[in-house]
């Protein structure tokens, strides 16, 4: 059985086949990263680029991001918050998902909206902002310059090495910073 | 390729190649589809990641320690211990730490239900459950209805005592295992006979240098284990000058005993007797004449009664003429005994002697709770026979049943279950399908204690008054379903209960008439501000607020309100010397060479055995985890040719009982022990055996265990072996039976965490 | 303690870890104190999402407990006694530990920073080496998937519900099958405290935050916090004469002592 195989494998048909095998596997696998890392459909395409431009700051949407672990995200009590007042709510498209969401008689939202998360780290890392807010460190340095993007997308992938190599550099010749910085229990726990 | 391929060969591989492409695209976003929601309306105090926490009250046992409670976007995560109040002080006991597997326990009750008696069973909702207990007000004469409920959440206990008290309807009884157990009837009616009031003493362990224990398993689940503990620890190392010494005396060594100094076995039932002969040599030792108390006791015939030496009594007597401030504490089996009451008197009257009353490390009366006019205990075991017996005789036509498993708590011998054949109509307000509860004809859950509103009196442990403050700490227990349509997702409430305080008083508007008046509130907690209000013009209070709602926030946020300083009274010991004692030893109930000793489980309590981490506690002395064992000395068992993990089976005149032998190195050769808090029926999966295999299977059980059949019992229940015999204050008799021991031939093998090669030389060729 | 004795804390057994020999983080046990109430106990399992096994697997000795009460008896009847007083075994977090080196994938190195031995999950492959090596025989390892098993759950439209993963701690992983466990001085708690303290600008204070168990112990027999400060309680504790510490002899550097009975 096995010989058989193996001289099916060597003949002209065998090697196009494992050719064909090989090419599918590889490009298989570059699409499968690449999907890995495109972001996810959302319930509504949010414009970063258009807010950013127009001066909102990160914090303002994310203010989680200076006290704790999480960001978070904003209800649509705070984008209800100025679109209310803006001519462009009653005038786009993308927006009426937004809109139908609102209660006329209480002007609050009846329901949030389901954001599927863009950035995520595995649960054994636990990464929490509030330090790296507060080091200095902006926002555009690990989720890319937003006032760019139309969609969310991350700019680089957030792996190990990503967050490593930063650590290294900010620690500089530190020893206890860096120390503490490149310790396995600092975000495995 | 020296040989050509045919083009529908070349398709056919590159078909296949695409297929494959497809097929393994599990990397894509896809796989990690996850969606989330953030609140509707973000409350101002939280934030994604930070935990929000809040201050209630512990609900697991009566004693009312405060709790803070860490809780994440509507979760609870973790229970700690309140710092701020006086009971606890920032502790917690092992079943408080593990109230969470309660509130998010799978086995709860999930919607009101019909259960009639077990036989067809079908969710309600909460208006028919509602108008059906209106119909139980309205439609049976006031008399005929009864309430009986457990020994915690007093707020609900104070709602059905005006109810019933404005309705004409008898006045609530309150029971509990717990109660059984701590024989409180016996301490307050001892307290009464030697002190001049009814009081539930409090012992100040903190202070005293040296102390002696009778029975009382003070470090276990007795009355206010953890701050009992806390004083414990003081006792023990708080002052740097002189480490405090403990003795114990007790026919087993309890978790509480193996803390002594001194464990000092006797025969159960005779501690009365040593305390009066310690007492005896004590005055001896001091000079002067020998008060009345201890003037008839003979130490010798005591030393050969009880089984201690009297050298032993001697140098205990001793001990105490060099002590500052001995202390003598009753309680546990001592007083579960026919002579419970003369024993509590004995060593009261040892305390006495020592002129402790009212100093620093000695007795004193435990401050009523803040609103409360005078000590309420609650019903006794002979108080409950007579409930029973009201059950039987067919004048109770509807009974609600709260806080209590009487089924399970009741020894068998009392006739709780058959008595229910009696009472047409049976409510039960219980949160878990127990055993009461599935032999009920309704459910409508009440909410888990971490879920309710209330307040909670302290009745002992502390030396304040102090009255505990229940809040929710999460608002439910929800899951989430996606449509798998439009793919939205909705988040349904898992357990639909609702506060039994809020149900009465909808029922009782809904009743109208007498009934809407006896409880003019709006709700559960307009209620509580009714009870509240007169504190707002108390003194030294732990905070102060102009009005009622003002108060109330305080109230939640502090987790309740009591006194800053300590309001302990001093018994009068003036009269307890002249009056004499009445000693004498035990009568056991029944045949049987062996002495039947139950006693509290210190992991699971009265009400732990549905929470899987309780289970899985080591006991702190056998270390036996998820069952009941016996234990026997390791010489009676080597006579009776028993060893480790025999089954053997337990009789008294009143009942039968299996359990696994554990060869007990601590224990009277003429005793036999079991814990109490397992052998439930019904309560869960936890708490019950899934079959033939303790191994979790994958099993998908859903409604077997909630308003179903009975399930296999997990371990025995030691209730089941006791009879309906009382001590002179009515408390039960629980370690006055005397059984017999058979060897059954099976064997069971106990899951302990200890080595058994450690402990016995088993598996090394060693036999015992 | 004899002068001859060679102190392994001052010599440099392990070269760079020899500075801080004493370590950081440590805690002294009470035995005299210590109830055996299993405080401890559920407060760790509750914390750091402990599973339980059941009452076979127990039997088979893979529960979970990080920390755990060992009662030994000593003496005949009428004159038992449970030696020494129950005593709280829990991770030692050994300076010199010897988990740390038989590991294959260093899954259990050792934290120069809080000078504690971690334990990373995710790089953890199951050999149970470390679990051998452990004198103290602390370590537990995640024989089976116990926390999604089917028994746990309820079926609800069809679909399994885990009422009692929402008690989960999010600062903590919930582990899978094949990994070790152990426990981890609440590290949780440590980064917790040291960063609430970083964000306002100050350094942590001696029992501003506490491991599990220590902040749960009705009897205070647990203290926790830093070894290396001469102020704080669980220093000055250490310095008790009754302090012992466990199979020094084994020259583990354990960061806790016990406090024998005396």
């Amino acid at each position: 059985m096995i010989k058989k195989f193996f001289e099916w494998v060597i003949s002209p048909m065998g090697r196009v086949a494992v050719l064909i095998g090989v090419l599918a596997l590889f490009s298989l696998a570059t699409y499968g990263i690449s999907q890995s890392q495109a972001s996810p459909p959302q319930p509504l395409e949010f414009r970063h680029d258009v807010h950013v431009t127009k001066g909102v700051q990160c914090l303002y949407c994310h203010p989680g991001a200076l006290r704790g672990p999480s960001p978070g995200l904003p209800t649509i009590t705070k984008c209800w918050g100025c679109h209310q007042q803006l001519a462009i709510t009653k005038t786009s498209p993308r927006l009426e998902k937004m809109v139908a969401l609102i209660d006329p008689a209480t002007n609050q939202p009846t329901m949030g909206f389901e954001w599927v998360p863009v950035v995520q780290v595995p649960d054994f890392v636990h990464f929490t902002h509030r330090p790296h807010v507060a080091a200095g460190v902006n926002c555009e340095d690990c989720h890319g310059d937003l006032s760019k993007m139309e969609i969310y997308e991350n700019p680089q992938v957030f792996n190990m090495g990503f967050c490593l190599n930063c650590h290294k550099e900010k620690a500089g010749d530190d020893q206890e910073k860096l120390t503490k910085l490149t310790d396995c229990g600092t975000c495995h726990y | 390729m020296s040989e050509k391929i045919s083009r529908r060969d070349f398709l056919k591989l590159a078909s296949a190649g695409a297929a494959t492409t497809a097929v393994l695209t599990g990397c894509g976003p896809a796989s990690r589809y996850v969606e989330r929601e953030p609140y509707t309306k973000m409350p101002e105090y939280t934030y994604n990641g930070l935990s929000t926490y809040y201050a209630t009250t512990c609900r697991e046992c009566a004693a009312g320690c405060g709790l803070i409670v860490r809780t994440m976007q509507g979760r609870a995560i973790k229970v700690e211990g309140n710092a701020s109040n006086p009971v606890n002080l920032g502790k917690t006991c092992a079943r408080g730490q593990a109230t969470l597997q309660g509130l998010y326990n799978p086995d709860r009750v999930g919607s009101p239900t019909k259960q009639g008696r077990g036989s067809s069973v079908s969710p309600m909702d909460w208006d028919s459950a509602i108008q059906i207990v209106a119909d139980a007000l309205k439609n049976n004469t006031p008399s005929e209805i009864a309430f009986l409920m457990g020994t915690g959440s007093d707020h609900l206990f104070d709602l059905v005592s005006d109810l019933a008290n404005a309705i004409g309807a008898p006045a609530p009884a309150r029971f509990g295992a717990l109660s059984m157990f701590e024989s409180r009837a016996t301490l307050s009616k001892a307290a009464e006979n030697l002190l001049g009031q009814s009081a539930m003493p409090f012992f100040d362990l903190a202070n005293a240098d040296i102390v002696l224990s009778f029975g009382a398993n003070f470090l276990e689940t007795w009355l206010s284990p953890v701050a009992y503990t806390r004083g414990f620890a003081k006792m023990r190392r708080g002052n740097p000058k002189q480490r405090g010494y403990f003795i114990h005396f007790e026919a087993r060594m309890s978790q509480t005993a193996s803390k002594a100094d001194e464990w000092i076995p006797l025969l159960p039932g005779t501690e009365g007797l040593v305390a009066l002969a310690i007492g005896r040599l004590v005055a001896e030792a001091k000079g002067g004449a020998t008060p009345e108390a201890f003037a008839s006791v003979d130490p010798l015939e005591v030393a050969s009664t009880s089984g201690v030496k009297l050298e032993t009594l001697e140098h205990i007597a001793q001990l105490i003429v060099e002590a500052q401030t001995p202390l003598a504490i009753p309680g546990g089996a001592a007083l579960g005994q026919s002579n419970g009451l003369s024993t509590a008197e004995a060593v009261l009257a040892l305390n006495a002697l020592t002129d402790n009353f009212g100093k620093p490390g000695g007795v004193f009366v435990s401050p009523l709770s803040p609103n409360e006019d005078a000590y309420h205990r609650p019903a006794s075991a002979l108080e409950i026979t007579e409930f029973i017996s009201k059950m039987k005789s067919g004048s109770i036509k509807a009974l609600f049943i709260h806080g209590v498993n009487p089924i399970f708590e009741l020894p068998k011998s009392f006739g709780f279950e058959e008595a229910l054949g009696s009472v047409p109509q049976v409510i039960s307000f219980a949160t878990f399908p127990d055993e009461t509860a599935i032999a009920s004809d309704y459910i409508f859950p009440d909410h888990h204690g971490l879920e309710s509103w209330g307040y909670q009196r302290v009745a002992t442990g502390s030396m304040q008054p102090v009255l505990s403050g229940l809040q929710p700490v999460v608002n439910g227990v929800y899951y989430t379903t996606t449509d798998p349509d439009t793919g939205a997702d909705t988040s349904e409430l898992l357990y639909n209960a609702r506060g039994t305080a809020d149900v009465l008083i909808a029922a009782t508007q809904l009743a109208g008439g007498k009934f809407a008046e006896a409880l003019p509130f709006k709700d559960e907690v307009e209620f509580i501000q009714s009870k509240l209000v007169n504190l707002i013009s108390e003194a030294d209070g732990s905070f102060s607020a102009p009005e009622i709602n003002t108060f109330t926030a305080y109230f939640q946020q502090h987790g309740g309100w009591w006194k800053k300083t300590a309001e302990l009274a001093t018994p009068s010991a003036s009269s307890v010397l002249s009056k004499s004692v009445n000693a004498e030893t035990a009568q056991f109930a029944g045949e049987g060479e062996f002495i039947f000793l139950p006693f509290v489980s210190p992991t699971l309590g009265e009400a732990g055995a549905n929470k899987p981490w309780l289970q899985e506690l080591p006991d702190p002395t056998t270390t036996v985890m998820w069952n009941t064992w016996v234990e026997i000395n390791p010489e009676t068992a080597h006579e009776l040719g028993i060893t480790n993990d025999d089954v053997v089976e337990i009789t008294s005149e009143a009942g039968v009982v299996k359990a696994a032998v554990y060869l007990y190195p601590a224990i009277h050769p003429g005793v036999i022990a079991m814990p109490f808090g397992q052998g439930h029926t019904a309560y869960g999966r936890y708490a019950t055996s899934v079959g033939v295999s303790e191994k979790f299977m994958d099993l998908v059980p859903t409604s077997q265990y909630v308003n179903g059949g009975k399930a296999f019992p997990r371990g025995a229940n030691p209730a089941d072996v006791l009879g309906a015999h009382f001590n002179e204050a009515g408390d039960l008799a629980f370690a006055g039976m005397k059984v017999e021991v058979k060897k059954t031939g099976e064997k069971q093998v106990l899951s302990r965490l200890e080595s058994r090669i450690g402990v016995y030389g088993e598996g090394m060729g060693e036999e015992h | 303690m004899s002068n001859q004795m060679v102190d392994l804390n001052r010599v440099g057994a392990k070269g760079a870890i020899a500075e801080a020999a004493e370590g950081k983080w440590g805690m002294v046990i009470d035995r005299d104190l210590c109830t055996g109430c299993q405080a401890c106990v559920a407060a760790c399992a509750m914390e750091n999402n402990l599973s339980f096994v059941g009452e076979e697997d127990a039997g088979y000795g893979r529960t979970q407990h990080w920390i755990r009460i060992e009662r030994l008896w000593e003496g005949e009847y009428p004159g038992v006694k449970v030696e020494g007083g129950f005593q709280p075994m829990l991770c030692q977090q050994c300076g010199s530990a010897p988990c740390e080196p038989v590991c294959p994938v260093f899954a259990t190195p050792h934290s120069e920073a809080e000078q504690l031995n971690l334990q990373v999950y995710n790089r953890c492959i199951g050999t149970r080496y470390c679990a051998n090596n452990c004198p103290y025989q602390v370590r537990s390892f995640n024989w089976r998937d116990y926390h999604i098993e089917p028994f746990h759950a309820n079926l609800v439209t069809g679909q399994l519900v885990f009422p009692l993963h929402n008690q989960f701690n999010p600062d903590v992983t919930v582990r899978r099958r094949g990994v070790m466990e152990k426990c981890t001085f609440c590290i949780q708690r440590i980064h917790s405290a040291q960063d609430k303290a970083k964000s306002e600008g100050r350094e942590v204070e001696d029992g501003e935050f506490t491991t599990a168990c220590a902040q749960a112990c009705p009897a205070s027999a647990i203290t926790f916090g830093r070894l290396d400060h001469e102020e704080s309680l669980v220093s000055q504790l250490g310095h008790v004469s009754r302090g012992v510490k466990h199979l020094e002899e084994l020259n583990t550097l354990p960061r806790v002592t016990y406090l024998e009975k005396g």
